[in-house]
C-alpha cells in the first residue's frame, strides 16, 4: 500500500504545476467577459480623451485667432478713431447733429397794432415776408454764424425759404409767425451786423422784433437737420 | 493517503507563485502535458485500485506519453495539421476510461464493504 504513494504524489505534483502554469498562459490569453468589457471601457475613455484633448488643441487655435484678431483691431483702433472724429466733424458741418452754444435769438412778429391803426393801408406793408426771414439769415451768415434754425428748422445747404400763400416754407415745413431765429457765433459780431442790416429796417418801420444774446453759461440749442439729402443727378467727379 | 492531493496542491501553489511564465507559442505543447500528467495521475489510480501498480510504470509512462504527445504536436505543426489534436483526443478518452474504472473499483468495493453489515 505504502509503495504508490510516493510516485503519485510526485505526478500529482507536476500536474498540479503544469496546470496552474496553463490556467496562467490562457487567464492571460483570452481575457474574461468582464476583462473584455473594461477593455471596451478603456477604449471609449481613450477616444473620449484623444476627443478632448483634439478639442483642447481646437481651443488653443481658436484663442489664438481671437488674440491675432484683437491684435489687429488694435492696430485700427486709431485710424477707426480717426474716422470717427472724420465722421463727427462731417456730421456737424452738414446739421445733422444738436448743437448749442453762444449766440444770438431774434424773434419777428407781423405788425398787426399798425395795421389796426391804419386799415386802410396795404395789409401785405404789415406782415413779415420770406424775403425779411432770409436777409436776416445771410446776415447772419456773413456775421460767420455757424448754425442757424428758423422756428425749429436747422437751416442746411438744402434748405429753402419760400412764401407759400400765407405761410413760409422752410426744409418743406410750413411756419407761421412768430418766427424765432436762433444762430451760433460771437453774439456781439452778429448783434452788430443785425443791427446794421434788415433787422434794423423792420425795427424802424414799426415791426414787433426784438432779440436776445446767449452766453456761454446759458447756451443757445439748436436741433439737427431731420430732413435727408438726396443725390439722383450728382455723382462725384 | 492526502499526499497526492497535498501534492495536487503544493504543484498548483508552485506553478502560479513562480513568476516563470511559458511563451504563448507553446501552450499546445503545455495543453498536452497537463493532459499527459493528469492522465498518469488516473491511471496510476486505477492501477492502485486494481492492485496492479507499479511506480517504475508510472512514471516511464507519464514522460514517454508526454514526449511522444510533445513530438506529435510539433510534427503537426511542421505539416500544418492539428496532430497534437491526437494526442488531446486520445488522452482525453483514457481519462474518462481510467475514471469509470476507478468509480467502478471504488462502488464495488464500498458496497462489498458493506454488503455483510446490510444483510
Amino acid at each position: 500500500m505504502r509503495k504508490w504513494i510516493l510516485p503519485i504524489t510526485f505526478v500529482c505534483i507536476i500536474s498540479g504545476l503544469l496546470l496552474a502554469l496553463q490556467f496562467k498562459i490562457q487567464a492571460s490569453q483570452t481575457p474574461t467577459p468582464t476583462e473584455q468589457r473594461n477593455e471596451i471601457l478603456v477604449g471609449i475613455i481613450n477616444n473620449l480623451e484623444n476627443e478632448i484633448s483634439t478639442y483642447q488643441q481646437r481651443i488653443a487655435e481658436i484663442k489664438a485667432e481671437i488674440e491675432t484678431i484683437e491684435d489687429v483691431t488694435a492696430s485700427y483702433q486709431d485710424d477707426i478713431k480717426y474716422l470717427q472724429q472724420k465722421v463727427q466733424k462731417a456730421k456737424l458741418q452738414a446739421g445733422l447733429t444738436n448743437v448749442k452754444g453762444r449766440g444770438i435769438r431774434i424773434t419777428l412778429d407781423d405788425n398787426k397794432s399798425g395795421l389796426l391803426l391804419a386799415p386802410n393801408d396795404d395789409p401785405n406793408r404789415y406782415i413779415i415776408h420770406y424775403e425779411n426771414i432770409l436777409n436776416i439769415i445771410t446776415e447772419l451768415k456773413l456775421g460767420r454764424a455757424e448754425a442757424i434754425s428758423v422756428n425749429g428748422q436747422r437751416i442746411v445747404s438744402t434748405s429753402e425759404i419760400r412764401c407759400v400763400g400765407n405761410v413760409i416754407l422752410v426744409n418743406t415745413t410750413r411756419l407761421a409767425p412768430p418766427f424765432e431765429i436762433k444762430a451760433i457765433g460771437d453774439p456781439d459780431r452778429l448783434e452788430e451786423i443785425l443791427l446794421a442790416g434788415e433787422y434794423d429796417l423792420l425795427k424802424s418801420t414799426g415791426f414787433p422784433v426784438s432779440y436776445e444774446k446767449f452766453t456761454e453759461e446759458t447756451p443757445l440749442e439748436i436741433p439737427a437737420y431731420t430732413g435727408t439729402f438726396q443725390f439722383n443727378y450728382t455723382t462725384l467727379n | 493517503m492526502w499526499m497526492p492531493l497535498l501534492g495536487l496542491l503544493f504543484g498548483a501553489i508552485l506553478g502560479s507563485a513562480i513568476s516563470f511564465e511559458i511563451p504563448i507559442a507553446y501552450a499546445k505543447y503545455m495543453s498536452i502535458a497537463v493532459l499527459a500528467s493528469l492522465d498518469s495521475v488516473f491511471g496510476g489510480i486505477k492501477s492502485v485500485l486494481e492492485d496492479r501498480f507499479d511506480g517504475f510504470i508510472l512514471l516511464t509512462g507519464f514522460f514517454s506519453n508526454t514526449l511522444l504527445a510533445a513530438m506529435l504536436a510539433y510534427l503537426g505543426d511542421k505539416l500544418g495539421v492539428d496532430l497534437y489534436m491526437a494526442a488531446v483526443f486520445a488522452f482525453g478518452v483514457r481519462l474518462f476510461q481510467n475514471l469509470a474504472t476507478i468509480r467502478h473499483h471504488l462502488i464495488s468495493r464500498t458496497l462489498r464493504n458493506l454488503g455483510p453489515d446490510k444483510r
